[in-house]
Formats: C-alpha cells, sequence, structure tokens
C-alpha cells in the first residue's frame, strides 16, 4: 500500500511531466499500490484497491473471478483511447447533407442499417451480461467492456437514425435460422468464448464493412457514420487480440478451447451462416451492400466483385490477427478453415 | 508560428512534415478527435519518414531508412506519383475527396497503403483506431504552399 509520503513524492513527479499519460501507470502503481490478483477473493463488491472491512454480506458471487479468465493487455490505456475518442449520433453527423436517393440505393442502404442497428444491439448486450458476473478487482477489464457497450449503443442509435432519416425506415431481419440475436455469440456463457466470437471474429468482419462506407456512402452524414464506427470497432477488436493474446501467454491449456471457437467463427465467416458477416455470400445484407457498391441494382456485378476483394480483406487482416495474438498456427498446421486460406491466398 | 502559406515548403521533406506538426499541435480540433500514441512510418518512394503521436501531440517528425518501418505500428507506402496526387488533392479540395480519404486509398490500390512491417495487425489496426486524426493530419497539408522535387 503507497503511503502519504510516496504519494507526495509521485504528485510532484506527476506535475514535472505535466500529467502526461504516463501519469495513468503511475497512477496505477503509486494510488493503487496492489498487483492485479491472480484469484479474487473479493465477493463483497468493494472496489479494486479500496481496504476491506469486515461483516460485509457476501453478495458478490461473481462468475468470473479468476484473472486469466477474462485479463487482457494493456486496458487501462486502450480506455483512455475509448474515452477521449467518443462522438454523438446528434451533433457529429451532419444529417442536413442527406438528399432524397433512388429506391433502390435508399432500400439498400435501409436495409444495412437495420442489420446494424441489429448486430449492434447484440454487441452491447453480450458484455453487458459479462460486465456484472466479473470481481471488481478486475476493473481495467470492466471499464473497457462498459466504454465498449457505450460505443454498441450509440452505434445502434445512428444506424437506426440513418434508417429512419431518409424515407426508408427500418427492413427485414437478416435470413438466418441462428440469427445474430440466439445465435451463437449471443449464447456465449465464457469471458474467452464470448471474445472470441464477438471481437475476433463478428467484430473483425464488422470493421472491414465498416471502413468500406466511404465507397458505399452516398452523402458527407453517411461517410461521418461510417468512419466514426470504424474507428470504434477497431477497438473493440483490439480487447479480443490483447485477450488471446493473454491467454496464450498465461492460460495455454486453454488453447485447443480457443482453436474450437475459431474453428466455429470461421466457418461461420466463409459461408455467412449465422448472418453475422454482412459481407457473407447469398445474404440480404450482402446483396444490399452490392447495390451500394455497384451504383444500383443493375450495377450488381460491380458490386459482387468490390465485394469477392472485400471478402479476401477480411480474411487477411482475420489471419493477422491471429498471428498478433499467438493463434496463426492454425494456418500453417492444416486446421483453418480452407476456404479461407484460398481467400487468404488470393489476397497475399 | 511559422507564416506556413508564404514559404514553399517540398514535398517529401522533413520541414512538410515539421511543418504538419506545428499546425496541428496548435489545432483544437486535432486535439477533440482523441489521443493518439503511435509511430507511424511513410514511404514516398524510397524515402521513409517516421512520424510520432503521443496523447494528443505529433511529438517528432524525422527521416529514417526501411529499417524503422520495424519497430512503427504501421506505415503507409505509395508511389511518388500516389503522395503528389493525394497531396495535390489535399489541396485542391482544402481535405481530401472520397477517392483520396487514407481509408479508402488502402481500400482501392491493390495490397493496400497501410501495413506493419512484422505482420502485427493489433499494431497495424492502430490505422483504422485513430484514423480521424491520421486524415486530420493529412488534411492539415491543405494549408500550406506545397512544392514538389
Amino acid at each position: 500500500m503507497a503511503t502519504v509520503e510516496s504519494r507526495t513524492e509521485y504528485w510532484e513527479r506527476a506535475k514535472e511531466q505535466g500529467f502526461d499519460l504516463s501519469w495513468l501507470s503511475q497512477l496505477q502503481e503509486h494510488v493503487a499500490g496492489e498487483g492485479v490478483e491472480e484469484r479474487s477473493a473479493n465477493d463483497t463488491g468493494r472496489v479494486q484497491g479500496s481496504i476491506p472491512r469486515g461483516n460485509v454480506a457476501r453478495f458478490g458471487a461473481y462468475t468470473f473471478r479468476t484473472k486469466s479468465e477474462v485479463w487482457a493487455y494493456n486496458l487501462t490505456k486502450l480506455y483512455e483511447e475509448f474515452i477521449t475518442r467518443q462522438w454523438s449520433s446528434a451533433t457529429d453527423i451532419p444529417w442536413d447533407t442527406i438528399q432524397p436517393l433512388s429506391d433502390d440505393i435508399e432500400a439498400s442502404q435501409c436495409q444495412l442499417a437495420t442489420f446494424f442497428t441489429q448486430v449492434e444491439f447484440v454487441a452491447s448486450d453480450v458484455p453487458g451480461r459479462f460486465i456484472s458476473t466479473m470481481s471488481p478487482d478486475y476493473q481495467e477489464v470492466r471499464l473497457a467492456l462498459l466504454a465498449q457497450v457505450m460505443d454498441e449503443s450509440r452505434h445502434l442509435d445512428v444506424f437506426r437514425k440513418r434508417a429512419l432519416a431518409n424515407g426508408g425506415g427500418l427492413m427485414r431481419m437478416i435470413d438466418s435460422v441462428s440469427d445474430v440475436v440466439g445465435g451463437s455469440t449471443d449464447n456465449a456463457r465464457e469471458f474467452t468464448e464470448f471474445s472470441s466470437r464477438l471481437h475476433i471474429t463478428g467484430e473483425g468482419n464488422v470493421l472491414t464493412l465498416f471502413r468500406l462506407g466511404e465507397m458505399m456512402a452516398y452523402n458527407e452524414a453517411e461517410k461521418a457514420i461510417y468512419r466514426r464506427c470504424a474507428q470504434d470497432e477497431a477497438r473493440h477488436v483490439a480487447i479480443g487480440v490483447l485477450h488471446l493474446r493473454y491467454m496464450n501467454e498465461f492460460a495455454p491449456e486453454r488453447r485447443e478451447e480457443i482453436h474450437c471457437y475459431l474453428d466455429e467463427g470461421e466457418s461461420r465467416q466463409a459461408t455467412g451462416a449465422g448472418g453475422e458477416n454482412p459481407a457473407g455470400q447469398s445474404q440480404l445484407t450482402s446483396q444490399a451492400l452490392a447495390v451500394l457498391l455497384g451504383g444500383g441494382k443493375d450495377k450488381m456485378d460491380e458490386g459482387q466483385n468490390i465485394l469477392r476483394a472485400i471478402r479476401q480483406r477480411q480474411t487477411k487482416e482475420y489471419f493477422q490477427r491471429l498471428k498478433s495474438a499467438g493463434f496463426d498456427d492454425r494456418i500453417h498446421n492444416g486446421r483453418v478453415n480452407p476456404a479461407l486460406l484460398e481467400q487468404y491466398k488470393a489476397a497475399a | 508560428m511559422t507564416d506556413l502559406n508564404s514559404t514553399a515548403l517540398t514535398f517529401p521533406s522533413v520541414e512538410w512534415f515539421q511543418a504538419l506538426q506545428e499546425l496541428v499541435n496548435n489545432d483544437e480540433e486535432f486535439r477533440r478527435l482523441g489521443n493518439i500514441d503511435a509511430v507511424m512510418g511513410v514511404m514516398v518512394g524510397e524515402k521513409v519518414y517516421v512520424i510520432t503521436f503521443e496523447a494528443f501531440e505529433c511529438t517528432e517528425v524525422r527521416e529514417g531508412t526501411e529499417y524503422d518501418l520495424i519497430d512503427a505500428d504501421f506505415f503507409l507506402k505509395m508511389t511518388v506519383e500516389q503522395w503528389q496526387d493525394l497531396v495535390t488533392n489535399t489541396r485542391d479540395n482544402n481535405g481530401a475527396d472520397l477517392n483520396h480519404t487514407l481509408n479508402t486509398l488502402d481500400l482501392m490500390i491493390d495490397g493496400g497503403i497501410s501495413d506493419n512491417a512484422t505482420g502485427d495487425q493489433l499494431r497495424a489496426d492502430i490505422f483504422f483506431r485513430v484514423n480521424q486524426s491520421l486524415q486530420h493530419f493529412f488534411d492539415s497539408s491543405a494549408r500550406l504552399n506545397t512544392v514538389f522535387e
């Protein structure tokens, strides 16, 4: 535990350095004064680093109380990025730039906006479930997930607004027996299972789509929406990569289990099953994307060609994330989904 | 602050990137876009420049070599002609138009323009995470009197 004297020294040093971002790690080191417990005995909701007291009801029967189940590298810094890069769908989007569009373009834009509203609903709902089941000792993880929920709620709000803004309205739910709602991400019970499915597979694919937004936007408002959302989505992907990297290092006994999650995610990515990859083949959303990218219903072939290149890009980035997380052995040992491997080779 | 409009600055050069550094470090809008911690390599043909961002500032601009790209979080690579096209388009439109944003160029130019030298996508993804700030950095070049070599 830090003393008053050491805190005074720390404060002087922080002042000299102009309270730059290294201050964050200094805060952890000198004020919190405790490392993160490998196994949390905290079942009373006591905030991380505070002084425990006896005779408190043990109401916090947290499901996740082992560091290696939930931890990820550098989340404190990532959380600061989350917070300083927030935006508002009300004030940061130039809604007045939206003009009437042809029916096929408007319908496609609205179909896609409906999908994103739906998928972001799940992407906020699922992390939200895990936050309250995690020991408060793992505050960094809680904060990152809370910030993600904030991002996702803004996304579902901004896409809903777009669907309603220009006369098109919300369109049909996506076609899938096992929908994104009630699908495998929605049903995840374990943190790493959830993070592999949502952060690595789902959000990785959606990130490429958001980046694509500039090419399928028909006004400044849509461009701004996609640009802003892409930045947010990349932070969510980072949570997953940082978690898997930590798991690879500190819980190698779970590597096979993680590979199984990746097997399943890759299968969905390659086939479009589960409806999570809007660029997946033969889906309502991929048809909408082809119309938007091609420039109309009569130019869908052109759009499909761009979409093919985008799928290759999705796969390349996914493979490189596997490498970053330490799970790229599956690329070389024949385990990776063959259809994705083919796309990767085509992209290389 | 230097009168950047009256001084002709050659692209690419350390002075040109330093002028951008000065512009964004005095720009409230750049700060408002959020913190950015990244080392970015810029490869213009054979020439390499290393730009460092910390918190809300661009803290260093220097000339480098290809070896420096190994330590960069990501680097942007285009031919001299493609960079000149980007800088000219940025100047003519007071910021890159839809076909010349960094993100669009990355999607449209064969192989992309942004990568991490070691294939580490986590670091390469920083390009996406702070893309608005990077775009603002290069868009600021519309305020420079740029000449080409």
